[in-house]
């Protein structure tokens, strides 16, 4: 299975683990009855590279709350998943930034969500200047990447799901 | 693509077995066999004086490209050069018989074997290693002449082949000036004969032997480094590239040959001093294309794992084909090292 690859601004790679992907996968709402679900991106910035990993994902928590077309995500429950990550991995697993649903085939952000991530951008404390933004569709995903200082958020990558079939 | 020179380099330094002088136990093995040959030959020879001769180390360690064995059955191998000449004694099975003849007894087994005498050694049933003495003499005109078969041997394999072993070593010891090169040349030639003990078994000759590796570098590897600082001019060296470009050069030269109607792909590696031999002859059609086929599954995952992101992905997929030394790094130690997030609640549509 390929995992989806995408080429960042500032030249370096990122790359979605297959664990994070299949957990996000869980939650497409190809089904009517299935409400929007969401969590936070976490993983690694890779040494001698410009390189991101994204190993891990939270998925809703109590708290949150899930609608056929919206979603609420609680602060504390998901904070605490990154504190946990991050010092098990003595400071090297790091909060990259937020997934949600969308019963869309292609996503496509609404004004809501790019007001939500750009909120993330100003209002998050954070390492680098960079958050990436990844909307699950039916049929493809789509991830965007955020800039502390552009309030533009580019898409670096959209797959279909067959592409992770392939092998 | 995943940066992975330094588990590369922690594989080299797993698999690598240290130049002969710098081996002292091997080097013990060595002396105590040649000091047992010296009085073995002494009382073989009874009231006359045997003829003198030299020894010297040849194979992978002289090069700088053993490797540990996976079954810990060392070899070490030996040149025996005497003065004397073929013409005087047309026999090698002859001189051949004083080396056994003088170490029979000194362990279980003592062999003659088509290119040397050879002495195991074991521990509780076990072999620990083995001495592969090679017998040489003098041609005309500076020339060695090689000892070949045994005595079971049909006369026309009894002979004395012409040889170079100092040429050869030389030739492998001096293709790179530059000794950082040097280093990448011999880990690359590492990297593949341990690659090989782990796909191929090591029965008759189902396996490419590690000389015709070794001479196959000499011809085809290729460097592969850029200059990171140009003020120092230091060079990094990306050994899974050179490794990627030499397996590529090699699956390229293996040239079809019709054996009774059927085509075969063979890869010939010439010796590159006397006698010019092809270093691969001895290896079946069937098992020659089993090694383009594991040369081409090596290549594949070469690539694939340069095209990884994340350098464990990489490293997993290259420890499938190099075995468990081979390492795997941990997650905290390819991630860099930053402080903790905090993060706001979150509103999505």
């Amino acid at each position: 299975m390929n995992t989806p690859i995408c080429l960042k601004s500032d030249g370096g790679k990122l790359e979605i683990s297959l664990p994070a992907l299949s957990q996000m996968l869980k939650f497409r709402q190809n089904r009517c009855w299935k409400s929007e679900a969401g969590g936070v991106l976490m993983g690694r910035y890779i040494r001698e590279s410009l390189d991101v990993v994204i190993d891990d994902v939270t998925i809703p928590m109590r708290g949150d709350r899930r609608k056929r077309f919206n979603f609420f995500r609680d602060r504390d429950r998901h904070q605490r998943a990154i504190n946990q990550a991050w010092q098990e991995s003595d400071g090297t697993t790091h909060y990259l930034g937020e997934w949600h649903t969308h019963p869309e085939k292609v996503p496509i952000p609404s004004p809501s969500d790019r007001a939500n991530w750009n909120r993330h951008l100003q209002q998050d404390i954070f390492s680098g200047d960079t958050l990436f933004f990844i909307i699950v569709g039916t049929e493809s995903i789509g991830i965007w990447e955020g800039h502390l200082k552009n309030p533009i958020h580019i898409l670096i990558g959209e797959f279909n799901y067959s592409h992770f079939n392939t092998r | 693509m995943a940066n992975i020179q330094t588990q590369m380099q922690q594989f080299h330094e797993a698999i690598k077995l240290k130049r002969f002088e710098e081996n002292k136990t091997l080097r013990e093995k060595r002396d105590i066999v040649l000091e047992r040959l010296k009085s073995g030959l002494n009382k073989l020879f009874g009231s006359e004086t045997p003829p003198s001769y030299e020894y010297f180390n040849q194979g992978s360690y002289e090069m700088g490209t053993g490797i540990k064995p996976l079954d810990s059955d060392y070899d070490i191998d030996v040149g025996l050069h005497f003065n004397i000449s073929k013409e005087d004694y047309p026999d090698p099975v002859e001189i051949k018989k004083w080396v056994y003849d003088s170490l029979e007894n000194h362990t279980k087994k003592v062999e003659i074997r088509r290119p040397c005498v050879t002495v195991f050694y074991q521990k509780e049933g076990e072999p620990i290693y083995h001495v592969d003495l090679a017998i040489y003499v003098n041609g005309n005109n500076d020339t060695m002449y090689l000892a070949k078969g045994h005595r079971e041997s049909a006369k026309e394999h009894q002979i004395w082949e012409e040889a170079d072993p100092h040429g050869l070593s030389d030739l492998i010891k001096n293709r790179f000036e530059d000794s950082e090169d040097a280093k990448q040349f011999r880990r690359t030639i590492r990297y593949l004969k341990r690659w090989k003990d782990i796909k191929f078994s090591s029965d008759g000759h189902a396996a490419p032997i590690g000389i015709g590796i070794t001479v196959a570098a000499y011809e085809w590897f290729i460097l592969k480094s850029s200059i990171t600082d140009s003020f120092s001019s230091k060079k990094e060296y990306d050994d899974l590239e050179a490794l990627g470009c030499f397996v590529r050069a090699m699956i390229c030269r293996f040239q079809p040959k019709c054996v009774e109607g059927t085509w075969y792909d063979r890869l010939a590696v010439q010796l590159p001093v006397v006698p010019h031999s092809d270093l691969f002859e001895k290896m079946g059609d069937c098992q020659m294309t089993s090694f383009k086929e594991k040369l081409e599954k090596l290549s594949e995952a070469i690539q694939e794992a340069q095209e990884k992101v994340d350098p464990i992905e990489a490293c997993k997929l290259l420890q499938e084909q190099f075995g468990d030394d081979f390492p795997i790094p941990s997650p905290s130690s390819t991630g860099k090292k930053r402080s903790p997030a905090i993060i706001s609640s979150s509103s999505s549509a």
